[in-house]
């Protein structure tokens, strides 16, 4: 039996994608070492990208790239052809029940998802939320006398508020959430770069599409046939650990971020 | 024998004494400090290395008296009248103002020389911010006035609350540190080159109350202040809809305060997260139900 390669993101998807996450790393490399600027890691990143005035280059740039990204993913998808399974329904909530089900052991069946999971949904809108929140207090922030034109200057520092208080978040959900569920979970998961997953990921992982795709048998023609090749060898054996490593450093400094911002605004506002 | 072969060696190293005794004296009437330095030898030290030394300024300039060459040692004369020892306070501005006339001039218009007429001998005048001998330009990196250094200069006495209760009640000792949530002082933190201090919004010698319609940082004003060249140039509108930057803002919609909404929703926001992220991921773990790794095994 020839193995089936199923196409999940298009080219235009996967340079989206690249786009995003490049700009939200520059992003965040930027803009966190301006929030705590006492801190050792905070200097070393500011001198490594070639001093203070490139960091707020960088930062505001990538900003301008991000939304642009952003704006583009809207409307090309709602000019292109708008898919509704990727709105939230009913369905998740079941497979939500039974996943905590089956984690709790009182079922041995588990869900089978569509071609969006119900986390998928909560990352792809979370993102969206983030990055309108993120755009338009960013763009106060980068102008705040021609935002003063319009508002008063505590709107100005509500922006500011909103804006480090996202990147946490979005940080916390795309660093950890989204890194181990897509990618270090199902390491290597190429799919970012090729666009296609295997036909056992597929019945696996997204079984209610593949069973659907798979019962006409003949509405799988995003599907293209491929030889085996499980074959990523050396690259993976010396890739893992260093992602690994990786991945828990930028997860302790993201639970450190959150200690900070946490207790800073729970010293402030709640005490 | 001896002793007299010796007295005239005597004789000779008194002569070389005697030259060398009239070089020392010739050299002290070049440099007419040195007397003051057998007493003052630290004043004197740091006033070599100030900005005036070489100038064509003296001891006597600032304290009064009257050069006198008395024998092989120069003094002031402290008889004679002018001589004022240490300035006060409030005469001081008289002295700076022989060759600072202008700056002078404006310090007197600004809120510490009013505190310091009332009496208030705490607030800053010229010696404050300048230092008193060891006066160094404002363009060395070592100046106290150096624009780096300023921050910490005005925090001296304004982060400090017995001082600042003690000269002017109800100023506010938090303005270092709400300067230092700004913008404004992480740039200059991280060596930015956009970055503004203490004095370029308050002006450094007409310091004044944000009351007075001619205070830089006076509502109307605050357009050419925050709009100077180099700042934000589309400060236009800051009268309209300005406000305090030292201090948080509350904004308020439909009587909450919008300030604590945010917080309070971004922390259930990120406790949620935090939760659920590492609830998913140990349970997945943990419970060894991982799908893939159900069904591989």
């Amino acid at each position: 039996m020839t193995e089936l390669n199923f196409k999940r993101f298009t080219l235009n998807q996967r340079i989206q994608h690249i786009i995003f996450f490049g700009t939200f790393i520059l992003l965040a490399y930027t803009g966190f070492p301006l929030k705590f600027p006492d801190e050792w890691w905070a200097k070393w990143m500011i001198a490594s990208v070639g001093g203070f005035d490139n960091r707020t280059l960088i930062h505001h740039y990538s900003g301008l790239l991000m939304i642009g990204v952003s704006v583009y993913h809207v409307v090309f998808h709602l000019l292109e052809k708008p898919r509704f399974d990727v709105l939230f329904n009913l369905q998740d909530i079941k497979d939500f029940n039974q996943q905590m089900r089956y984690y709790l052991k009182l079922t041995d069946e588990h869900p089978k998802f569509g071609r969006y999971t119900w986390k998928q949904k909560f990352e792809y809108f979370g993102a969206g939320f983030g990055a309108v929140v993120m755009g338009f207090t960013g763009l106060l922030m980068w102008k705040p006398f021609e935002a003063m034109y319009y508002f008063p200057i505590g709107v100005v520092q509500i922006a500011n508020l909103f804006h480090t208080w996202e990147a946490v978040l979005a940080s916390l959900a795309v660093f950890i959430g989204h890194f181990y569920d897509e990618h270090f979970g199902k390491y290597p998961n190429l799919s970012w770069i090729t666009g296609n997953i295997s036909e056992e990921e597929m019945r696996l992982e997204h079984t209610r599409e593949y069973e659907a795709a798979m019962k006409d048998n003949g509405d799988i023609s995003g599907a293209t046939e491929t030889g085996h090749s499980n074959s990523m060898g050396l690259i993976t054996i010396f890739s893992k650990p260093v992602f690994t490593v990786v991945f828990i450093v930028i997860t302790i400094w993201m639970l450190w971020i959150s200690y900070q911002v946490l207790v800073d605004a729970i010293n402030t506002y709640v005490l | 024998m001896y002793l007299r072969a010796g007295g005239g060696r005597i004789i000779v190293l008194l002569f070389l004494a005697g030259l060398i005794l009239t070089g020392v004296a010739v050299a002290q009437v070049n440099n007419g400090d040195v007397s003051c330095y057998h007493c003052h030898p630290k004043q004197v030290n740091e006033f070599e290395k100030s900005v005036h030394f070489n100038k064509n300024i003296s001891c006597t300039d600032c304290h009064g008296g009257d050069i006198k060459i008395n024998g092989t040692v120069i003094s002031i004369n402290v008889m004679t009248k002018d001589f004022g020892g240490s300035p006060s306070k409030l005469n001081l501005t008289t002295f700076c103002s022989k060759c600072h006339a202008q700056v002078t001039a404006k310090y007197e218009t600004s809120i510490h020389w009013e505190k310091v007429r009332e009496g208030r001998t705490g607030s800053a005048s010229c010696i404050d911010c300048h230092g008193l001998h060891n006066i160094l330009s404002s363009k060395n990196q070592d100046s106290l006035t150096h624009l780096e250094n300023i921050p910490l200069l005005c925090a001296n006495c304004h982060e400090n609350q017995t001082k600042m209760q003690a000269w002017y009640y109800g100023i506010k000792t938090d303005r270092f540190d709400t300067y230092k949530k700004s913008y404004h002082y992480k740039s200059y933190l991280s060596g930015g080159n956009v970055l503004a201090t203490c004095s370029d919004c308050h002006e450094n010698h007409d310091t004044r109350s944000e009351d007075e319609p001619g205070s830089a940082i006076n509502p109307a004003n605050l357009p050419a202040t925050c709009g100077k060249t180099g700042c934000h140039p589309g400060a236009n509108n800051v009268y309209v809809y300005g406000g305090k930057i030292h201090e948080e803002q509350s904004v308020t919609l439909f009587f909450i305060d919008v300030k604590s909404l945010v917080t309070y929703f971004y922390i259930i926001m990120i406790l949620f997260e935090l939760t659920f992220t590492f609830g998913l991921i140990f349970l997945g773990i943990t419970s060894g139900l991982d799908i893939r790794r159900k069904n591989h095994d």
